[in-house]
């Protein structure tokens, strides 16, 4: 009879452990699925993670945004709106304590205030991309290697935004899957 | 020990030392003790195999095998994690061995962080280290009395005072205090109160002895956040508190390697007494600027219990004769109020403390007729003369006196302790 609890409670156990990494699939596919879709330009380089692997991470140009307001907190939450510019590209409109009342809109962190370039650094919690271990090292060389060529802004982040979640789905360098384009 | 000790009686028979039927019971009596004990060195191996089989699958997973679909993916990310629960399950329904328990579920921990953070991989969410250790621990913390886990308790205290420190210590950024880590480790003290009740001799009740205060000695630091001379006051708190609860008859009547508690304790006490005799410190760095921080009610907290420690003890009647180490908190609390606007007088009467500990350590251990100990003792002295040969003005030759003079002691108390237990071994064969 003991045993039958002791089984029960673990049932439970069980299931908890099997729900929250399925809640988190859940939730990303959502985004996937449903979010509308945001391009960031980006610049990457690769660490990596003692759990998860190698990544790289993604410096956004759009992690700037230029405010005269002075009082933001390091590590303080805060929402960032966003359109789409002429080229599909985001753009930052404003950047708020609040969660603001428009429909494209990402949940990030402060990481400074530069007082001198009265600038706001934000950082995204989309800022890791990880990468087949054999490959992150030559996307990082190869990212270099294409800012070099003539054609400007030419590797971005693909992220699907809804309701201020936010999930990185590709890195495309000149249109290509970064991982393609390093096969190459 | 028990192998060696049955191969000796064919000698001791021969010898006329024991009759044949005690040899015989002597032997019976071990081998019945073997048949109730699961086999340790095969338990020791299940967990160490589960471990690294467990790690192993995490640094494979975190290879991001980019050749597999999403979807492919994320079926691999629950495999481990389904065949951990298994052979959890199987061992609970089939009430198999605690080896069985104890190697899977030390597994079953690892799948479920593998499994977390290999989602995390798929779908690109760098989360913070924080809240994925914290998700971890506890989906994890209900196998240690589910499966009556030590292994498990262990992997608990070790990660519960890794997410304290990635959730409390942080450079540049303001830290926040761990609370949620009091409350994890709370939630597993009724395991180690049953380990010291039911199995208070066994090996894994002694590293839990040492695990508990090492986890609480690395964590208190993320506590102090806004005035960090509260930060010494704490500690020394804390190590007090660690002493008294050595001298509680559960870790007391053990060997002393065995009592985490009290080693800590005396060590800490005399590392912070040692900082805090000398007066640069009382002249810098003890500063308070407001009483209103939550360090002074966590000194508050220490406080009592240390008292109530105490108290408890005495109505043991274990307080039989004056030990300066358990009331040094009393008095290094009031040094320290006093510390914060006079900087001599609690400089001096630390160091007439330090001394008066080191005295009564090296009686201990004569008493007791422990050499470490009064090596220990005499240490202490050691230590703080030669702190004091640093920043006093005394001329060279007093301090070289000094020297002589604690090294003296060394071999003295040494020699005549020695001198003492060979009459009294003497005195025992005669």
């Amino acid at each position: 009879m003991k045993t039958l609890y002791i089984f029960i409670l673990f049932i439970i156990v069980v299931c908890a452990q099997l729900f929250v990494p399925s809640q988190m699939i859940f939730q990303q596919e959502d985004v996937l699925k449903t979010g509308t879709a945001f391009k960031f330009k980006t610049q990457p380089v690769d660490p990596s993670d003692p759990f998860k692997g190698k990544y790289i991470f993604l410096n956004y140009e759009a992690s700037t945004f230029s405010t005269a307001d002075t009082t933001w907190q390091r590590n303080e939450d805060v929402y960032v709106t966003i359109k789409h510019d002429s080229l599909g590209f985001v753009q930052v409109t404003q950047v708020t304590k609040n969660e603001p009342k428009s429909e494209f809109y990402i949940k990030a962190k402060v990481d400074w205030y530069n007082e001198f370039e009265k600038e706001l650094n934000i950082v995204y919690p989309f800022n890791k991309f990880y990468m087949d271990e054999t490959k992150a090292y030559n996307a990082e060389l190869a990212h270099m290697k294409a800012q070099q060529d003539s054609i400007p802004n030419n590797t971005y982040a693909l992220v699907f935004i809804k309701n201020g979640k936010a999930v990185l789905d590709n890195v495309f360098i000149n249109e290509i899957p970064i991982a393609k384009y390093v096969e190459k | 020990m028990n192998s060696k000790l049955i191969k000796e009686l064919p000698e001791l028979i021969e010898n006329k030392v024991i009759s044949k039927e005690v040899a015989l019971s002597i032997e019976q009596y071990y081998h019945s003790k073997q048949n109730n004990s699961p086999n340790k060195l095969f338990m020791v191996f299940g967990v160490l195999g589960s471990i690294l089989v467990g790690l192993g699958i995490i640094l494979i997973l975190a290879h991001n095998w980019d050749d597999f679909t999403r979807s492919t993916k994320t079926i691999f990310a629950f495999l481990p994690l389904l065949i951990g629960q298994f052979f959890v399950g199987f061992s609970i329904l089939k009430k198999k061995s605690a080896t069985w328990k104890e190697a899977s579920g030390t597994f079953l921990f690892f799948a479920v962080g593998a499994s977390i953070s290999l989602v995390a991989q798929i779908y690109n969410i760098p989360g913070n280290m924080s809240s994925f250790l914290l998700t971890w621990i506890l989906l994890c913390l209900p196998l240690i009395y589910l499966l009556k886990s030590n292994s498990i308790m262990i992997l608990h205290l070790v990660f519960i005072t890794w997410y304290a420190c990635s959730y409390g210590y942080s450079f540049m950024n303001y830290s926040n205090s761990p609370w949620l880590y009091l409350a994890l480790l709370a939630l597993s003290l009724p395991h180690y109160w049953q380990l010291l009740i039911h199995k208070l001799d066994a090996n894994i009740t002694s590293i839990i002895n040492w695990l508990v205060p090492l986890s609480l000695i690395i964590t208190l630091g993320a506590f102090v956040e806004h005035e960090e001379a509260l930060g010494f006051l704490l500690y020394l708190l804390l190590f007090s508190l660690f002493y008294n609860i050595g001298k509680i008859p559960y870790f007391e009547n053990q060997k002393l390697r065995r009592n985490g508690f009290l080693i800590t304790g005396s060590l800490g006490i005399v590392i912070i007494l040692l900082i805090a005799s000398f007066r640069w410190l009382w002249k810098d760095i003890i500063r308070i600027d407001s009483f209103q921080v939550q360090e002074l009610y966590m000194s508050a907290v220490l406080f009592l219990m240390s008292i109530l420690t105490l108290v408890y003890l005495y109505l043991k009647h274990k307080v039989k004769s004056f030990n300066i180490f358990q009331f040094v908190f009393v008095i290094f609390t009031v040094l320290f109020f006093i510390g914060i606007n006079n900087e001599m007088v609690p400089a001096i009467l630390v160091n007439m403390l330090i001394f008066a500990l080191g005295v009564v350590t090296v009686k201990i251990g004569a008493d007791k007729f422990h050499f470490g100990v009064l090596n220990y003792g005499l240490l202490i002295i050691a230590a703080l003369v030669t702190c004091r040969f640093f920043d006093t003005d005394m001329s060279f030759v007093l301090r070289g006196l000094l020297f002589v003079g604690v090294g003296v002691g060394f071999f003295l108390t040494n020699y005549y302790m020695l001198k003492k237990q060979k009459s009294k071994t003497n005195s025992l064969k005669q």
